[in-house]
């Protein structure tokens, strides 16, 4: 296969789950939910998908376990953060730390400690048909996991959704001015609910593609840090679905041509090279401007009988 | 019953943060039900030593730490030792997790890398009566109360390069180290010399994950080394290597295998299907060397050094499906030169 189109897959399967991921904490921010606990969601629904694919051999049902792994983790910090109203940041912190534990000691405990590898199965390319046939386009990307497609149809449904729909809107109003929605009858309280069950699902979905679409195994540590990329991707793609979307790829582009030039050039130092990522997301960062555009209660406790 | 659920919650997040957060506090007491197994009775003489690991990747991992668990603990059951570990931390938790190991009395901490070196020098200076055994220690790191175990890493590469360079129909091999640790560094350099002695047309193709533990970019980078032709593959990055083994499969698809990866450091023959051979570290026999030492008092200021020699280092299991006679006579045939000291002066 030539250097270009194994770009573009290398591409596609690195910036998936953080796609997914960064949707997920797309939702939860626009009802006002800063959650930065999506790296231990993930690793969550990363084990909850891999032991139920290994269990059972089958991928899809993997991946709802990781939807519902990641709902029932995200469900400890909705419950502190709405209902208790306790600070975000520290609760997303908190399940940070917990779920990556509770992940390794459920493996530990199922697997045992061996040298022998606990390998699932992967799900298999779905290819669409006729888009499939388009010359070179349609090898890349019409012939991809079912998660994939998923993942790019998720990212304009939230558009359309945001924008167009009433639905979305009085979502985006709880973020924005919660005490105003509240007035107009929206009801808060379960409009944040719903926001951290979808992220809950979408973030677990985003660890189990890692273990169901992308490696056979899991090992603690295998999420590496991609759920503090996908809170990055939010922030870089201005709380819009494209612009999530366009901040994944991205990343996952040049997270992909680091490790190929790494590859090709031995004789240089592979520190420089790992630095590329990172330092295209500070660069763009300081040419669009880091000017605040978040959901404008994005944090922030709601307190309905605060006057 | 709203209050109820309160307390719990908090208690359960509590906990989770005392437990998970600092290992200072509470030694993995709560992640790891396993740990005690080897606490046996009392060693000969009456006292009994106990030995604890601190380990950065995870003991399940399939790879490195595993085979250093598994080592410590049967080094530990032939002695009579209890165990304990502390898996998975981060490098600044190194001198805290050593240090409350201290703290609770243990006898020897057993380091199963390089990477622990300057928090192993710090703590040892404050308790001198506590011996800690550094695997892949340097060899100017041994004092009053630290020993080096130290697998000649030169020599894993040789085996690992000669057996390459003799399978490679390509004339490219990749490598990929986690870490760009000394150690790691030797292995890689003497993987090529070697493949170049077997034939001088090689290629090796290298480079880094930056983690031991991201096993997707083990899949990455093996991809790309096939598309470069690679056909032969030798790594030093733990999880990152399974990654690249199901890569290499992948690659393979269902018809005959073309592509093969050699493992380190346990026998990993049949874990996957491209696994042609493995060069076997027996660590067991370097720690235990060790604990005899910590047992008749007089530990310190030494290398214990693991090589094809003393028996530290061997070749695994070769796949004889995969790897022709002619190949294996010559492949044994370097071995041996290895370890008569003939191969590369």
């Amino acid at each position: 296969m030539d250097f270009a189109s194994e770009m573009i897959l290398s591409t596609i399967r690195m910036a998936t789950p953080i796609l997914l991921v960064a949707l997920a904490e797309l939702y939860s921010e626009r009802a006002g939910l800063v959650n930065i606990g999506l790296d231990g969601i993930m690793t969550f629904g990363a084990l909850a998908g891999f032991m139920i694919c290994y269990l059972t051999g089958d991928p899809y049902l993997g991946i709802m376990a990781g939807a519902f792994g990641g709902v029932l983790i995200n469900m400890i910090y909705a419950f502190c953060t709405i209902t208790l109203r306790a600070e975000q940041i520290v609760y997303g912190m908190a399940i940070n730390i917990f779920a990556p534990a509770v992940a390794a000691f459920i493996y530990r405990v199922y697997f045992g400690v061996s040298s022998t590898l606990a390998q699932g199965t992967l799900m298999a390319p779905l290819a669409i048909p006729l888009l499939k046939d388009i010359p070179f386009i349609g090898k890349i990307l019409f012939n991809q996991t079912p998660m994939v497609y998923f993942a790019y149809l998720m990212v304009v449904f939230t558009a359309v959704f945001f924008s167009k729909t009433k639905a979305g809107l009085n979502y985006k109003a709880v973020g924005e001015f919660p005490r105003a929605a509240e007035t107009l009858g929206i009801n808060v309280i379960r409009q944040k609910y719903i926001a951290a069950i979808i992220c809950g699902a979408m973030a677990g979905i985003g660890g189990a593609y890692l273990t169901t679409c992308y490696v056979n195994t899991y090992s603690d540590g295998i999420v590496a840090g991609r759920g503090f990329i996908a809170l990055s991707a939010v922030i870089f793609g201005r709380w819009s679905s494209s612009g999530v979307l366009l901040a994944c790829l991205l990343f996952g582009f040049f997270d992909a041509l680091q490790l190929n030039l790494q590859v090709m050039n031995n004789s240089t130092p592979y520190q420089l090279f790992q630095m590329i990522p990172y330092l295209c997301t500070l660069v763009a960062l300081s040419v669009f401007g880091i000017r605040r555009a978040g959901p404008k209660s994005s944090g922030k406790p709601y307190y309905r009988e605060e006057r | 019953m709203k209050k109820v659920l309160t307390l719990i919650l908090v208690l359960a997040m509590v906990l989770s943060l005392a437990a998970c957060g600092s290992p200072a506090s509470a030694p993995a007491d709560s992640t790891n039900p396993e740990a005690s197994s080897a606490e046996s009775d009392a060693s000969a003489d009456g006292t009994n030593f106990k030995v604890a690991m601190v380990c950065d990747s995870s003991i399940s991992d399939g790879g490195w730490g595993a085979a250093c668990y598994n080592a410590m603990v049967a080094a530990a059951e032939d002695l009579g030792w209890e165990s304990q570990y502390t898996d998975s931390i981060d490098v600044a938790d190194y001198v805290s997790a050593i240090e409350s190991y201290c703290q609770l009395g243990y006898d020897m901490i057993f380091l199963p890398g390089n990477q622990y070196s300057d928090a192993t020098v710090q703590v040892a200076k404050d308790y001198p009566d506590i011996c800690f055994a550094v695997l892949n220690g340097s060899e100017d790191l041994p004092t009053d109360n630290i020993m080096s175990m130290l697998p000649n890493a030169q020599e894993i590469g040789w085996i690992a390069g000669s057996l390459a360079g003799l399978m490679s129909e390509t004339g490219v091999l990749g490598f990929i180290g986690g870490m760009e640790l000394d150690t790691t560094k030797t292995k890689l350099a003497s993987y090529e010399e070697a493949a170049k002695v077997v034939n001088p047309d090689i290629t090796v193709l290298s480079a880094y994950a930056g983690s031991f533990n991201d096993t997707a970019k083990g899949v990455e980078l093996a991809k790309s080394m096939i598309n470069q032709d690679a056909d032969v593959f030798f790594g030093d990055a733990s999880a990152v290597d399974s990654g690249a083994r199901q890569a290499i499969d992948e690659a393979n698809g269902d018809g005959e295998i073309a592509i093969y990866d050699i493992g380190q450091p346990a026998d990993l023959l049949g874990q996957n299907p491209c696994v042609i051979s493995s060069v076997v570290t027996d660590n067991a026999g370097m720690l235990k060397i060790c604990m005899q030492a910590v047992a008749d008092d007089i530990f310190g200021n030494e290398v214990i050094y693991g090589s094809l020699e003393n028996g530290c280092l061997s070749v695994g299991q070769i796949n004889t499906e995969l790897v022709s006679q002619e190949v294996q006579d010559a492949f044994m045939g370097y071995v041996e030169q290895m370890k008569n000291g003939e191969f590369i002066k």
